[in-house]
């Protein structure tokens, strides 16, 4: 699995995205590398977890989150209250803030949506934002 | 509404109790908790329509930990596993045991870990199935969280609910929680085998059950020496 989010990142990093690409492989990722729940070094409370479930080493998660099902989360994430995320991957050291709805999307690398209230679908988001304004959203 | 009186309401909810709620926030509590409970039938509505439209048969199965909900589902699966595509649903606060439990006799398993919550609810099935190809199933069975108090806020759209009991509970389970028997299809009276050595009246059991819900089907088995496990799944209609 590993491989294939490094491939993926590499595709959202360039600078002329080809889109059919990003998605056929996030589809792969989430249909097929993600299996079962891997939840065993997260920080926080009692979330709640639909598997299949990915998270990587010391992702912060606060209260009454939901995770799942189909979502990876990259290491030294942040997930505050309330947060929602569904069919989603979500690279390393990204914050999303509280309340915040993710459905269909990926979160590129050192992302911060520094706000509250927020729902994203069938994106790709990249910023460190401090309100929706703020970030860059690609629609997939 | 300010991020305090949101975090006000939101415990209380958690608490399930309006009446701690300050005369303040009284009011939005309980509609908050008024919308809940209609958005969850709504929903739980249209799981059923959903399943139905790919001929896939659900069952709900409800009781409290250790009453035998996992091991009725391994006998069940056993038997059933040549004839249906089974995936079952096992909702846990926490853990992957029963879902390893059930893998291990061929079916397909999700699990969810709830965490804080104490059942599951219409929205965690609804995100499950529309995540899921449907077409690769004709039977999905959901193991709720395991008490006898939470899962009846919430119906999941099932085409049908198991309440499962044991004698090592006391013959007053049922009397003492009718309002799970009120909503289900099935009562299951489990470990009939132990019943003699502990005393327990079953024929009260199965009274309280009948008085509660005269439309309720009630059997008594025993998931461990498999007695009366073929007569449930006629029951289920499968």
């Amino acid at each position: 699995m590993r491989d294939k989010l490094n491939e993926l990142e590499k595709y959202v990093k360039e600078t002329y995205m080809d889109i059919t690409k990003i998605l056929n492989l996030m589809i792969e990722i989430l249909d097929k590398n993600i299996r079962g729940l891997k939840i065993e070094n997260y920080i926080g409370d009692y979330p709640t977890f639909m598997e299949p479930v990915i998270l990587g080493d010391k992702v912060k998660i606060g209260d009454d989150v939901l995770i799942g099902p189909k979502v990876y989360i990259g290491s030294n994430s942040e997930i505050e209250d309330y947060v929602e995320i569904s069919n989603s991957i979500i690279f390393d050291n990204v914050k999303i803030g509280i309340n915040s709805k993710i459905n269909n999307c990926i979160i590129m690398k050192d992302s911060k949506l520094n706000f509250a209230n927020s729902s994203f679908n069938d994106s790709i988001l990249k910023g460190k934002a401090e309100s929706v304004e703020d970030l860059e959203i690609i629609p997939l | 509404m300010s991020e305090k009186k949101d975090q006000d309401i939101q415990r209380i909810k958690e608490l399930e109790s309006i009446n701690l709620a300050t005369d303040e926030i009284r009011d939005v509590v309980v509609q908050t908790k008024m919308q809940v409970e209609k958005d969850n039938e709504l929903l739980a509505q249209r799981n059923n329509k959903d399943l139905k439209q790919f001929n896939v048969k659900s069952i709900d199965i409800v009781g409290a930990i250790g009453a035998g909900k996992t091991a009725i589902i391994e006998k069940i699966v056993e038997l059933l596993a040549d004839k249906y595509r089974i995936l079952v649903i096992c909702g846990d606060i926490t853990t992957r045991v029963d879902a390893d439990r059930i893998q291990a006799y061929n079916a397909e398993t999700i699990q969810i870990n709830t965490g804080r919550e104490c059942a599951l609810n219409a929205y965690h099935i609804h995100q499950i199935i529309t995540n899921r190809d449907l077409n690769n199933y004709d039977l999905l069975f959901i193991e709720n969280v395991g008490n006898l108090i939470c899962p009846s806020d919430f119906t999941l759209g099932t085409d049908k609910r198991i309440t499962v009991v044991s004698t090592t509970e006391g013959e007053w389970v049922i009397e003492k929680h009718p309002m799970l028997f009120k909503m289900s299809d099935i009562a299951v009276i489990n470990k009939i085998d132990l019943a003699d050595r502990l005393g327990t009246n079953i024929q009260k059991m199965i009274d309280d059950a009948k008085e509660i819900n005269p439309q309720i089907e009630v059997i008594t088995t025993s998931a461990k020496t498999g007695k009366n496990i073929e007569e449930l799944i006629k029951l289920l209609g499968l």
